[in-house]
This record gives C-alpha cells, sequence and structure tokens, in this order.
C-alpha cells in the first residue's frame, strides 16, 4: 500500500488529536510520559489516525518505542510519510 | 493457502445465551476510576457485560444453547452424530468439555465428539470443521458449539480487560443440504502467540512464582496491529474467492472485539453501517461466541437466504472467514442462563 505524505503540522495535528491534547503543546522535545492521552488507549488511536489517514501501520514495537513528539516525527520521516519540503519538528 | 469451498451444508438454527448477571461498566468508577471508566466504555463500546457466577462455565452455556435448539427444531438427541465444542475456557483440561455436553444432552454412543482449542477466530473455524465432516460423509445432522468465559480469566485490577469481556455460549445446527455451500478462509500466525496469553496454569508453567500470570496478558497494541493488518485483507480475500463484491453481502458479522477497532476496520474496508451491526454494547466481547450472539441478536427475519460473511480473528494469532448463505427458515434464539434445563 502506497503511503501518503503529510506536513509536519498536520502530523503533529494527527497526533494531538489521538491523544487529545493541544499541538501548541506538542514540542519536539516533550516526553510521551508528560502527556496523559498518549497512553496505551492514545496509542490505538495514533494506530488508527495514521493508518487512516496515511495508510501507514505502525507496528506494536514501534508505537512503544517512541518517548517524545520527536521520535514519532522521526518514524514519520523514516517511512517516508513526511513532505520533503516540510521543516523539523 | 487455506481456501475452501464445501459444498451440501446448511445451518438449520443458532442459539446463544449469556449469564443473567449484567455489570454495568459505568458503575465500576470506584475500582477504576469515573474518567478512566467513561474513557474506555467510549471507546470500547461496552455498557454492560453479562457475566458468570462462580461454578458456571462455558460448557454449561453452550449446553443449555444446545438443549433449547433442539427442542426448537425438534431434533431427537439420537440424530446428531457428532459435537464440536470450540473452546479456551474449557471445565477441565481432561477431559474434552465437548463429552460433558454429549452426556447431559443424552446424545448417542455413535456421536463423533470433540474440543477445538480456538478463541477469538473459532466460529469460523467450527463452522469449516462441521461442514467438513458432512461433506465428508457418514454425517447427517452436527452440533457445533462455541462458548466462552474470558470474565473468569481478566484480572480484576486491568480495566482494560475486566471491562471488555462478558461470557457467552452458543449452539449451531448443521445439517446435510444438497443446495447449501460455504466459502472458508483460514489463517495463522502463530509469531504472536503471546500477544494474547495466560501463561501459568497449564503444563508450562503449572503453578506460577506470580499469581497473575494465571490471569490474560493481553497486548492491545499488538492486538490492534495485528488486527488492521490482517482483517481487511481477509474481507477482500473472501470476497475475491467467491467471485463477489461487498454490496452482495447483507451483513458482514464481526467478532465484537472493541468498537473502536471494529468501525476502524469498516470504514477502511469500506463496508456501511447497515452491513455492520454491534452488539458488544449490551453483551461485550465474550470471546468468538461473539459472532453467534451477533446474528441471533442483531439479525432480522429474511424471506429469501441471507448472504453473511463471518469474521474470527484474535488469539493465536488466528484469523478466518466463512461466507454463507442463512436460510431464511434458519432458527435464531437468544436468552439468559437459567440453569433450567434438565441435565441427563
Amino acid at each position: 500500500m502506497t503511503i501518503r505524505k503529510v506536513t509536519t503540522a498536520a502530523a503533529l495535528q494527527m497526533l494531538a488529536d489521538a491523544v487529545m491534547e493541544d499541538v501548541a503543546s506538542l514540542e519536539p522535545g516533550r516526553l510521551r510520559e508528560e502527556i496523559p492521552g498518549w497512553d496505551s488507549m492514545g496509542a490505538l488511536m495514533l494506530m488508527a489516525e495514521l493508518d487512516e489517514h496515511l495508510g501507514l501501520v505502525l507496528d506494536a514495537d514501534a508505537s512503544r518505542a517512541m518517548a517524545t513528539v520527536a521520535d514519532y516525527i522521526a518514524h514519520l520521516r523514516a517511512s517516508n510519510a513526511l513532505l520533503e519540503m516540510d521543516g523539523d519538528a | 493457502m487455506s481456501r475452501t469451498r464445501i459444498d451440501g451444508f446448511r445451518i438449520a438454527g443458532i442459539s446463544t445465551c449469556v449469564p443473567p448477571r449484567r455489570v454495568d461498566n459505568l458503575a465500576c468508577g470506584s475500582a477504576f476510576g469515573d474518567d478512566e471508566v467513561r474513557k474506555v466504555v467510549s471507546m470500547a463500546g461496552v455498557r454492560h457485560r453479562h457475566v458468570v457466577d462462580d461454578g458456571v462455565t462455558a460448557a454449561d452455556l453452550c449446553f443449555e444453547s444446545a438443549a433449547r435448539l433442539l427442542d426448537a427444531l425438534g431434533w431427537a438427541a439420537e440424530s446428531v452424530s457428532a459435537v464440536i465444542l470450540v473452546t479456551q475456557s474449557p471445565d477441565y483440561f481432561l477431559p474434552s468439555s465437548s463429552c460433558m455436553v454429549h452426556k447431559w444432552l443424552g446424545l448417542s454412543d455413535d456421536c463423533a465428539t470433540f474440543d477445538v482449542g480456538l478463541g477469538c477466530s473459532g466460529y469460523p473455524y467450527g463452522l469449516y470443521i462441521a461442514a467438513s465432516l458432512l461433506k465428508s460423509g457418514g454425517q447427517q445432522r452436527i452440533l457445533m458449539l462455541h462458548g466462552e468465559t474470558p470474565s473468569r480469566f481478566a484480572a480484576s485490577d486491568d480495566h482494560s480487560t475486566t471491562l471488555l469481556f462478558g461470557d457467552a455460549g452458543s449452539a449451531t445446527a448443521l445439517e446435510s443440504d444438497p443446495v447449501g455451500t460455504g466459502w472458508f478462509c483460514l489463517h495463522t500466525d502463530g509469531s504472536g502467540y503471546d500477544s494474547l496469553i495466560i501463561r501459568g496454569g497449564a503444563f508450562r508453567e503449572r503453578t506460577p512464582r506470580d499469581p497473575r500470570e494465571l490471569m490474560l496478558r493481553m497486548d492491545g497494541a499488538a492486538i490492534f496491529n495485528f488486527t488492521i493488518k490482517r482483517v481487511p485483507a481477509l474481507i477482500a480475500e473472501t470476497l475475491e474467492f467467491a467471485g463477489i463484491e461487498r454490496a452482495d453481502v447483507q451483513a458482514f458479522i464481526l467478532h465484537q472485539s472493541n468498537k473502536f477497532i471494529m468501525k476502524h476496520l469498516a470504514r477502511k474496508c469500506g463496508l456501511l453501517d447497515e452491513q455492520v451491526p454491534f452488539t458488544l454494547e449490551d453483551t461485550a466481547n465474550c470471546g468468538g461466541p461473539s459472532v453467534a450472539v451477533t446474528m441471533t441478536r442483531a439479525l432480522k427475519a429474511h424471506s429469501t437466504p441471507q448472504k453473511l460473511m463471518l469474521i474470527g480473528y484474535g488469539v493465536g494469532l488466528s484469523w478466518a472467514s466463512a461466507l454463507i448463505d442463512l436460510p431464511p427458515d434458519c432458527l435464531l434464539l437468544h436468552d439468559v442462563y437459567a440453569e433450567s434445563r434438565p441435565r441427563l
């Protein structure tokens, strides 16, 4: 399945929607453990968002390995799901 | 590739039952916190769970479903030539639960009887085995029973399983029929065997040091990942194998795993809301029998056969589909377990 690409801003908005957090608070260095909504349920929401909007299946190990917002963005970049012209998170 | 078309059988009736004890998840706030409970209820879609009392087992629920079905169909006990009981909640390691149900129903000693150890994928697998037996000859009428009591192995302090699981039993009566046909696709990925597991209590670790290992461990992320990867492909495979389109199927009866997951699957597969019945709000995720429970609770009477795709997925990891034509005269019974049936 082809992965659809998005801007970093759109990717952050997807994370914000999944974990029910204000997107403005999702600084790259913010720790996952500081985000209450990024619990086991939030992780499922994020998997669903990525699958639905990007066609990207985030596996459980990769999901668990995300310790910061920057890790999330890095994973999307490594999965070739970010538009190149976009700035870093 | 495990794709099979099987001719020569029909489903004469399906009977399900759930325990009378009905727990309101929203009343569980003192144990898990009101906000957490509301969040889980909203996401998983389980408001109520029917759970067994101590001492009531999957075999009991299956027995009662089967007794009601035999009565309603007017099938004599001696006319049943095989019983298959699909469960991962057996009464004992040995004997098979099916042998006890065989006794309670007063079935003949000419009746083949065995258990199958599968969980959430168990309903299509059970139908496949029953249909295969009928096709192979020598069998005329088969009872395929599928029951689970997952509430008994959910740790009481684990909200992700306790608030999700209910219990149910089912009985499906199949018989030889020259015009009936089913298409079956069966799959396994054993690399995920530990994504849903009870580690202790069986022969690998009979008496675990940590008693928690006697309860279910669920890796929710891995299960979700497996589901969104495998189930859409299974639906597409089954349609292609049978040479039909999504619109030709009246209902996709999904294992009632979790509302969030099911809705995601339905959207991803382009299924219409009216094609995907949900019953887990009141009967929870009752394991593989949820497929049967959804048929008895959600299907309406039809004057023509209904084409249904039955889809089971979960522990194993195992996933399977059965595409069947449910006859218009198929009996669909659902009731509460009353422990009122005499046992032989």
